[in-house]
């Protein structure tokens, strides 16, 4: 029997259908498609008891306390702590990422100590007897720089170096020196905090409050809260932002000209008729503001309309409760001149010492006897000290302990500061991380994560209300890694430096006494507030009055505005793993940068979007593309910080450029600490 | 099509006069969902990111400039494009609360459902998930870790959906009347503004049905009849015109 072509055809339909009736083919194919995403080098998930854990965050601008969620005891995820007042439930994009940096791979796994042109592992014995008998040569020429002001570790650092007799304890810039500094121009005594929740009326001078600057989530939720109670908000800046996009409404200003701004606003408000001759110093400083600051002149230096800047004073006059907030655009960087011209416009709408206005913080307790007073270490400048260091205007120290900090990565005048880090006899970091500091170091004596230790944090920046919270440790640490607070603790004991304490527990329990707050209770998460605010006397204003020094356009050069983005990154953290994703596309091209400029100057220089062009400053240059955006003042450039990282790991490092490189300190004549917050560069093609 | 109906529809609102930008919802969500840390995240066409954070502008020169940030997570389509064109019905919409579901191990990569979403919500897993050594250890346990080859998208945080319900029952309470707050995303729990809200669309007293009835609400792409499940919120006329792809030389002035 032959088959001919249609048995055949009907066997191979017949057999078709036949097998789509079997579950053979159905299963195996749903078994293929199983099997083929089953592979041993995806991770499984591990399950467990879930908990919620309090803890601090201080990755970023300031420190709050959060929420962590474990599993089975391990650390999964951060979320806000909704019981805390810097948090109120929300978080930063790097609180949201703090977990992960428990692993990440720049993590420093054991104590390292230089040799040659790398690092050798050593015993935490060796490391902790090798920089006791440092401290003991060093003596006097001990220095250490901390970028953590709000934790007692940082007390315990420089009670060692005081001990050990030198007075170079330093912190590393930011927003707290300059304000307090202003306080003292005013007559006024403690740290500088802003009720912003109560305010009716908030004018943000440059302060970049929903991005960067002071309590960032707290600050968040307090303009989320306002949308419902009607309160305006309005930033005054050289280019949009986060923060702008929500706010009111932007008001254009050249960068660092924001003080100027103030001292006009100050001289319509002064000039309006009120009497306040009783006040004093106000006679002083009505008469100076509205002769050196006349609106015309404000305008041409701020490029603020004249039209605006009396309707900007007429709302502060008219709001009920308003509250000028003043900072640079990194939220760092700004004189406390300026900072004072921003407080004496608080002052003549008689929003200091008042609900909804500048609060007067008093200054954390001090348990370790020999530490500076806050206020000392606050006026001691680092950036003109590692200057003069690396100018050789001052002796370098013999022996520079970094805890908390990257200054060599996070300064101005930065090559100079990586020089003065070069010439110091001995350098010890205390990072957790392989940052650009702890790479120059020659004894790295890692800290424990933030969640595998005990830390405290009391008022950072810019919290309208006394606060301390303390954080215990949530896992034990996955490296070997030791507390920066007992490690220090025990090297002083070595070196015969009793600090007069044991362990760094002690010294937590001791600041919580002082303050009044039970130390168990803090532990598991319930941050003390005080409701204390020392009431002082103050003046318009103690320091003789003089104009606001402006560097002038020169038709050559652009106005710098630098961005600080907490999801790239802070001065302390580079890019965690986590957030390479949240850079847009406009933000980031391969590994360039975007620098940002309007149309027109982009016209004027004759370069287009996506050019590659280089900046350059008397300091250093950096290289990045253009980004076209008219969301920046004409003859201006907006650079971001937090990119630009040597040291790290893939996911920061060799990304976008350091604009610390183009951003140079001078000193500032009334208070010797450094302003950085103005720079001019020029743009050209690469 | 007939779209299906539910008792309850989990929706979104969010308020784009309060969203910063500043990402955070962005990191939770991965962190929450177990996406995979990307080194090189700027080549958004292989990225893998369930909420991207969209810049808007209403493009016009200095000093009149203005600008806005639109996050974007999926949709939930209450007549979604991604699920009809599945051919292994990895992805569907039948679950009483209107989650769009996506199951990965039946999924076969095809990215029929990718080309089909207009909001480019759904994304390929062009890599394997390799988490850096160690960091496998915070995993949460809610999400299975997706391999090279098959589409993922945001599910509202559909585990805290069922974390919910759960404790609903364990509690004696109807797991299909949940409290207002019983159930929130990652995304809209972390957010520090409150931008993001989220709640019951069908429920008259949870607020995300009052903001949704707004006339400053509006849907992204609406005209395309996909009818989705989170609103935005936007008092500025040029931001709400975006979020229907307003042309605005298009001829006939409104763009239907």
């Amino acid at each position: 029997m032959g088959i001919d072509r249609r048995s055949f055809i009907s066997l191979v339909a017949g057999g078709v259908a036949g097998s789509l009736f079997t579950p053979v083919i159905w299963k195996s194919l749903d078994d293929v498609s199983i099997w083929t995403q089953n592979w041993p080098w995806i991770p499984r998930l591990q399950y467990g008891e879930e908990a919620k854990v309090p803890a601090l965050c201080k990755l970023g601008a300031d420190a709050y306390g959060i929420q962590v969620k474990t599993v089975a005891g391990r650390p999964v995820a951060a979320e806000g702590d909704a019981d805390h007042p810097l948090s109120q439930g929300g978080i930063c994009p790097l609180g949201a990422a703090s977990v992960h940096m428990l692993y990440s791979p720049s993590r420093v796994k054991n104590p390292k100590l230089k040799d040659g042109s790398s690092f050798k592992d050593i015993s935490w014995e060796e490391a902790e007897d090798l920089l006791a008998g440092k401290i003991k040569e060093a003596g006097a020429g001990v220095a250490m720089i901390s970028g953590d002001e709000t934790g007692s570790v940082t007390d315990v650092l420089a009670g060692l170096v005081g001990k050990a007799g030198s007075d170079k304890t330093f912190l590393m810039p930011g927003e707290s020196a300059p304000a307090a500094a202003a306080l003292a121009m005013i007559g006024g005594d403690g740290q500088v905090g802003y009720d912003i929740e109560n305010a009716s009326y908030v004018l943000l001078l440059g302060a970049d409050a929903l991005g960067s600057w002071g309590n960032v989530a707290r600050n968040g939720k307090a303009l989320g809260a306002s949308r419902e109670k009607g309160v305006k908000f309005v930033y005054v800046g050289p280019a949009q932002n986060g923060t702008s996009a929500v706010c009111d409404s932007w008001v254009p200003c050249a960068p660092g000209t924001e003080a100027v701004l103030a001292l006009g606003l100050a001289a319509v408000i002064s000039a309006g008729g009120r009497d306040r001759a009783s006040w004093a110093g106000y006679a002083d400083f009505a008469k100076f503001v509205q002769s050196a600051y006349a609106p015309e002149k404000v305008s041409e230096i701020t490029g603020v309309s004249v039209d605006v800047i009396k309707g900007l004073a007429q709302e502060l006059v008219r709001a009920g409760r308003p509250l000028v907030l003043t900072a640079a655009g990194a939220g760092q960087g700004l004189g406390a001149f300026e900072m004072a011209a921003s407080m004496s416009l608080n002052l003549l709408l008689e929003r200091v010492n008042t609900v909804g206005g500048v609060r007067i913080l008093p200054w954390s307790p001090k348990v370790v006897e020999s530490a500076p007073e806050k206020k000392a270490l606050l006026a001691a400048d680092l950036a003109g000290y590692l200057t003069s260091v690396a100018e050789g205007a001052v002796e370098a120290p013999a022996l520079l302990m970094v805890h908390a900090a990257n200054p060599a990565y996070a300064m101005p005048n930065l090559a100079k500061a990586q020089a003065a880090i070069d010439k110091a006899g001995f350098v010890v970091s205390f990072s957790p991380f392989m940052d650009e500091t702890a790479a120059m170091a020659d004894l790295i004596m890692p800290d424990c994560y933030a969640f595998e230790r005990l830390d405290d944090a009391y008022s950072p920046y810019g919290s309208g209300q006394p606060n301390y919270t303390v954080a215990g440790a949530i896992i034990k640490p996955v490296y070997d890694t030791k507390p920066a607070g007992d490690v220090i603790l025990s090297v002083a004991a070595k070196a015969g430096l009793e600090l007069g304490f044991e362990t760094f527990e002690d010294v937590v329990k001791a600041k919580a006494e002082a303050l009044g707050a039970d130390f168990d209770a803090l532990v598991e998460g319930g941050p003390w507030l005080g409701e204390e605010f020392p009431v002082q006397e103050l003046a318009l204003w103690a320091t003789p009055l003089k104009e606001i020094p402006v560097t002038a356009a020169d038709g050559k050069s652009l106005a710098l505005a630098v961005a600080f983005q907490l999801k790239v990154g802070s001065a302390k953290v580079a890019i965690p793993p986590f957030n390479t994703n949240a850079i847009r596309f406009n933000e980031m091209l391969g590994k360039d940068m975007y620098v940002l400029m309007n149309g027109a100057t982009a016209k004027n220089l004759g370069v287009k979007k996506d050019d590659a062009v280089k900046l350059s400053a008397a300091s250093g240059e950096c290289k990045a593309r253009v980004r076209i955006f008219e969301g920046v003042m004409n003859d201006t450039v907006v650079a971001p910080l937090g990119f630009g990282h040597t040291a790290w790991d893939d996911f920061s490092r060799g990304k976008g450029d350091n604009v610390f490189k183009l951003l140079a300190a001078e000193a500032e004549g009334e208070t010797g600490l450094s302003r950085f917050a103005t720079a001019r560069v020029t743009v050209s093609k690469a | 099509m007939q779209a299906k109906e539910f008792k309850v529809k989990w929706g979104m609102v969010v308020d784009l006069d309060k969203c910063t930008g500043c990402g955070a919802c962005s990191v939770a969500c991965k962190a929450e969902n177990n996406l995979p840390p990307e080194v090189d995240a700027s080549n958004k066409l292989r990225t893998n990111d369930w909420m991207n954070i969209y810049e808007l502008s209403n493009e016009k020169p200095f000093p009149d400039h203005e600008v806005a940030y639109l996050p974007r997570p999926c949709m939930q389509c209450g007549k979604p494009s991604c699920s009809t064109v599945c051919p292994v019905v990895a992805t569907l919409k039948d679950e009483e609360g209107g989650i769009v579901s996506q199951i990965y191990p039946r999924c076969i990569g095809c990215r029929y459902c990718m080309a089909a979403c207009p909001y480019h919500a759904r994304y390929f897993n062009w890599f394997d998930p390799i988490w850096p050594e160690g960091m496998e250890k915070v995993l949460t346990p809610y999400t299975s870790t997706r391999p090279r080859g098959v589409v993922e998208k945001c599910t509202f945080c559909h585990h805290r959906f069922m974390a919910a319900k759960e404790q609903a029952r364990m509690n004696g309470e109807d797991p299909t009347e949940l409290a207002e707050d019983a159930y929130i995303p990652a995304c809209a729990e972390v957010c520090p503004t409150g931008a993001i809200k989220f709640g019951d669309l069908n429920n008259p007293e949870h607020e995300v049905s009052k903001l949704a009835a707004s006339e400053n609400a509006f849907r992204l792409l609406v005209k395309l009849g996909t009818d989705p499940q989170v609103y935005y919120y936007s008092k500025r006329e040029w931001v709400r015109k975006l979020g229907d792809n307003y042309l605005k030389n298009a001829k006939g002035g409104e763009h239907v």
